[in-house]
């Protein structure tokens, strides 16, 4: 079902002079440098860059998981320095989700349970509905006979698979992905690009993922580099490879 | 989030954290577990303390020969300023009853067959031992007629009848008091110490015996009950053994007289300070093991904090609101510290009843008493620092961004 059209004309995301430093025991530490960037409704973007870029820093503030130090930030065109916290909390609960570079799974806890965390915090899906969308999630990353077991009783690349399940559990508008495709081997990676890539053609969903891999960055139709903390180049791409044609990522 | 969606992640949390929530249910156990044993134990102290006083009838009054340097100072005792001869002038007093004169008879040993022990010999009559809270055990307390005829009849402390009869029954037997030979007619139920002396090694024969064998012309101790109005009975008593003694004393200074009237309102007055002094103990003990629990808890909750607060920078990463997390940390640190401190109360209760249990064979009038009060203390001290730190870290928390929060270290 596609999605409904924002009646705004004020793009998704759109930042200015976005800066982002770290402040630690009186050091700080410059990341995020003046990024301009403007993301629209359906947009499906691959971030790329060195390690140690910043392209973790710049998705956690765009995802709503942190704040900028400086510069704007604008959510529909709306600035997000002024939101109250609740504000905050019901756009992380149904607009965006998050892949983790480090998955973030409550321990001891089952798959299932992880998966369904989002569902909690959630006004309107009724708790009926749960579970079903749960194991729906954890079968669209081939997951659905570990179910029950404890996260710490799966491999990494398992681990990383419940991580995406719990970001597409609620449907939400925008999902960040964090390197979504790092610990998995080529059909995992591929099935993983594929749920996304479905989401994105036929669910109307913006999605905005990290990569290393130049196929996995393949699949997006815009491809922004960061270099330093900065935009290097931010480049439309018209030939898009999709999982389903391309089941073996190259790595 | 609904409500009920709190509790199942509150119990789940708990559940998950198995051992953490163990080791904080352990500091309040021992906490709680602590301030009511020791309270207890405390109470059941006063109790005994406080039972040794009271044990003077409320209308009871003693007087016994000596003087009293101030109405607190030290008693002069062993004088000889009461004769039965006040006695006799006390018993027409209209607003006292029950005047009971005991003399003391030096006997050095009590013994039956080749059983030997030492006695407290006193010489006295029935109205004794209605003045005193005593119990007979077997037999009979002394009567007007073993007064009458003089008779060598002796009623037995029960130390007494343990140390000369052990198991076997004395009634009918014949001991010997010094030199005399006396057929016991009776023996009382354990009293435990009066006044802090050993009221069970007590023996008691009838004044008139005892004066037989006694030149002593005076009286020990004199205990009588009021008629009517407690003062007024008082001021009669002091009356008219000033007028008997010649003491002129209007002011009712106890310097000048040469007897001491014992009243159970001074008794209270001292069972008063004896039981402020005892509470302040227990509430300075109460209070240290409630500092101690107090501390075990809040070091188990701030151990966890760096945990907590990353499931927090989670659970606020994936849409919780401020108010969820608060309101689950909430229930999780109720439920946790409402259970442990109810485990608690009966680890402590369970301790003290053993405790109990224990001293009852030393101390016989060692009762197992309650304290309520301090039960309500220690639930809410468990309660306030469970809650403080279990709140506290998770509003802070819930306060950083879900980033910071999942970086926590
Ligand atoms: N909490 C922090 N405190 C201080 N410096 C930080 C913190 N987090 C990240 N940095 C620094 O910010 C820079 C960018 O980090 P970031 O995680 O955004 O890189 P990245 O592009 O995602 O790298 P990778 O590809 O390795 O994941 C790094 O140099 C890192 O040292
Ligand atoms: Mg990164």
């Amino acid at each position: 079902m596609p999605k409904k059209k924002n009646p705004s004309t004020a793009p998704l995301i759109e930042t200015r002079k976005l800066c982002k430093s770290y402040c630690n025991d009186e050091l700080e530490t410059p990341v995020l440098h003046d990024i301009d960037l403007t993301i629209h409704e359906e947009e499906f973007i691959s971030i790329m860059g060195p390690s140690g870029s910043g392209k973790s820093t710049l998705m956690h503030i765009l995802g709503f998981l942190d704040q900028p130090t400086s510069g704007k930030f604008l959510f529909r065109g709306e600035p997000t320095r002024t939101m109250s916290d609740d504000e905050l909390a019901a756009i992380r609960a149904t607009r965006v989700s998050f892949v983790f570079q480090a998955f973030n799974l409550l321990p001891r806890t089952t798959v299932l349970d992880n998966v369904i965390l989002p569902l909690l915090y959630h006004p309107t899906i009724p708790p009926s509905e749960r579970i079903e969308r749960g194991m729906n999630a954890i079968e669209a990353v081939g997951l659905t006979d570990r179910a029950t077991y404890f996260t710490n009783q799966l491999s990494g690349g398992q681990q990383q698979r419940v991580a995406i399940a719990r970001a597409l559990v609620t449907s939400p508008d925008i999902i960040f992905a964090d390197e979504p495709t790092g610990n998995l081997d080529s059909t995992s990676g591929s099935q993983v690009m594929e749920a996304l890539q479905d989401l994105h053609d036929r669910g109307g969903r913006t999605i905005i993922l990290v990569t290393h891999e130049q196929s996995t960055a393949a699949h997006a139709k815009r491809i922004i580099h960061l270099l330093d903390g900065r935009i290097d180049s931010d480049s439309k791409k018209f030939k898009r490879v999709t999982a389903k044609n391309n089941h073996n990522l190259k790595k | 989030m609904l409500l009920n969606d709190t509790f199942r992640a509150a119990e789940r949390s708990l559940n998950r954290n198995k051992s953490r929530s163990l080791l904080t249910m352990l500091g309040v156990i021992i906490g709680v577990g602590s301030v009511v044993l020791m309270t207890s134990v405390g109470a059941s102290m006063e109790h005994l303390i406080l039972g040794q006083i009271s044990s003077i009838g409320a209308q009871s009054m003693v007087v016994f020969p000596g003087q009293q340097e101030g109405a607190e100072g030290t008693i002069v005792a062993g004088l000889d300023s009461l004769s039965f001869e006040d006695i006799n002038a006390l018993e027409k007093l209209s607003t006292v009853t029950s005047v009971a004169p005991a003399i003391m008879v030096g006997v050095d040993y009590a013994t039956f067959g080749r059983e030997k022990t030492e006695p407290r010999v006193i010489g006295t009559v029935p109205n004794y031992f209605q003045n005193r809270e005593v119990t007979i055990q077997r037999g009979r307390l002394l009567e007007e007629s073993d007064i009458r005829a003089a008779r060598n009849v002796v009623v037995l402390g029960s130390e007494i009848v343990d140390d000369l009869f052990g198991r076997q029954n004395p009634i009918g037997e014949r001991v010997k008091l010094g030199a005399r030979s006396y057929e016991v007619i009776g023996t009382l139920e354990s009293i435990g110490t009066q006044f802090f002396q050993n009221a069970d090694e007590f023996v008691f024969i009838p004044l008139t015996t005892a004066r037989a064998q006694n030149v002593q012309k005076y009286v020990n101790v004199v205990s009588m009950q009021s008629v009517g109005d407690f003062d007024l009975a008082q001021y009669d008593v002091e009356t008219l053994l000033r007028r008997r003694h010649g003491i002129i004393n209007p002011e009712g200074d106890s310097d000048k007289d040469d007897f001491i009237v014992r009243t159970s309102a001074q008794a209270n007055d001292i069972l008063g300070a004896v039981s402020l002094g005892l509470t302040l103990f227990i509430t300075m003990v109460a209070s240290i093991s409630l500092i101690v629990g107090g501390i075990g808890i809040m070091n188990i909750m701030l151990v966890s904090v760096t945990e907590r607060t990353r499931e927090i920078g989670l659970r606020k990463a994936v849409g919780a609101k401020r108010r969820d997390i608060l309101l689950q940390f909430l229930v999780e640190a109720i439920a946790l510290t409402m259970f442990a401190g109810i485990i608690g109360v009966a680890f402590g209760l369970g301790l003290a009843l053993l405790t109990a249990a224990i001293a009852d064979k030393f101390l016989p009038t060692y009762d197992f008493v309650i304290s309520y009060p301090s039960i309500g203390m220690a639930l809410a001290m468990a309660f306030a620092v469970g809650l403080g730190f279990g709140i506290y870290p998770a509003r802070k928390a819930a306060r950083l961004s879900p980033m910071n929060a999942l970086r926590y270290e």
